[in-house]
């Protein structure tokens, strides 16, 4: 097993829609969910509609597509789902969220020195990264998973 | 308007019994003490015009205006064929109907959760979730039906 360095870590590259990747810490991504189950849920940002029920829990179903684009598409029929798990607060117990995605996820090592700006198209990136970083070609965002699922969208 | 504070899911856990509005596939649950009676859809008045209702009841000597809400809590402006009642809501502050496809009690052993916060758009009746089996319901109150038609009567003034 690899060591990781200060300078080195873990991620996972997610397909949240057509050509819109970013990435998760390994630690973060805790289970893949193939066929989720979603529930639509009235009255709801229209970038988090329905909810996946995972070990006695409900947890939120993000369409990061959907708010990158501004709208919602038709219905996607989504194969498959990334339960993620973050900290709301320092000391509280981990909570859960479900980014909804296009493909299954590419685990890489990431170097600081691929560190880079965030994409300015579509200009949402910066509600959702923290920052950013190269592969080859492709500025890959890290995404804000406690900003995201504690509420921080729906602000902005 | 001022808006009615979030209900906490402590406060949902202690109410013995749900009553299950079914509107248009999607299943509201309220207080079950929140239901007065429920009426004959041939005993709306459609004559009795209030902002955004379809009509009023006559009962007990007052008149109670009756809402037509789609699943998703849109104001409608006829009454589906899918609708049979209408309920009566009071909570001892507000009186209201709303016309309904179906409605059953819904003992308190569900299980309520929270509304996960990424999902919580302000001045949304939605209070907590409930699990149905295998389906979903969506808890509120008569106090936050109220509001919300407060805000859309307020906006439809304000256009």
């Amino acid at each position: 097993m690899a060591v990781e360095s200060s300078w080195e870590s873990n991620a996972w590259v997610l397909a949240l829609g057509d050509q819109l990747y970013a990435a998760v810490g390994e630690r973060e991504l805790i289970h893949l969910i193939e066929k989720p189950i979603l529930l639509e849920v009235p009255l709801s940002p229209y970038y988090c509609q329905q909810v996946v029920l995972w070990n006695d829990r409900l947890l939120p179903a993000m369409d990061l597509s959907a708010w990158l684009q501004g709208q919602r598409e038709n219905a996607s029929d989504w194969k498959l789902a990334a339960v993620v798990a973050y900290q709301p607060a320092p000391g509280i117990m981990p909570n859960y969220g479900v980014l909804l995605l296009a493909g299954i996820p590419e685990r890489l090592r990431v170097a600081d020195t691929q560190a880079c700006y965030l994409p300015t198209h579509p200009d949402g990136w910066r509600e959702l990264a923290l920052s950013c970083f190269r592969r080859g070609e492709d500025a890959i965002p890290i995404l804000d998973i406690p900003h995201i699922f504690t509420g921080g969208l729906l602000t902005s | 308007m001022n808006q009615p504070a979030p209900i906490t899911l402590a406060e949902l856990r202690e109410i013995q019994l749900f009553a299950g509005l079914t509107l248009d596939g999607y299943r509201w649950l309220l207080p079950q003490a929140e239901i007065y009676s429920l009426e004959s859809l041939l005993d709306i008045d459609q004559e009795v015009r209030t902002p955004h209702g379809i009509g009023a009841v006559g009962f007990r000597g007052e008149w109670w205006p009756v809402y037509c809400l789609s699943g998703k809590m849109q104001v409608l402006r006829h009454i589906p064929d899918s609708r049979r009642t209408c309920v009566l809501l009071d909570n001892h502050a507000d009186r209201l109907g709303l016309i309904c496809d179906q409605v059953e009690t819904i003992a308190a052993d569900q299980r309520l959760l929270e509304l996960p916060a990424c999902m919580k758009l302000p001045g949304s009746p939605l209070q907590a979730l409930a699990l149905l089996n295998d389906r979903l319901g969506c808890v509120t109150t008569t106090e936050h039906l109220a509001a919300l038609l407060a805000v859309y009567a307020e906006n439809s003034h304000g256009c």
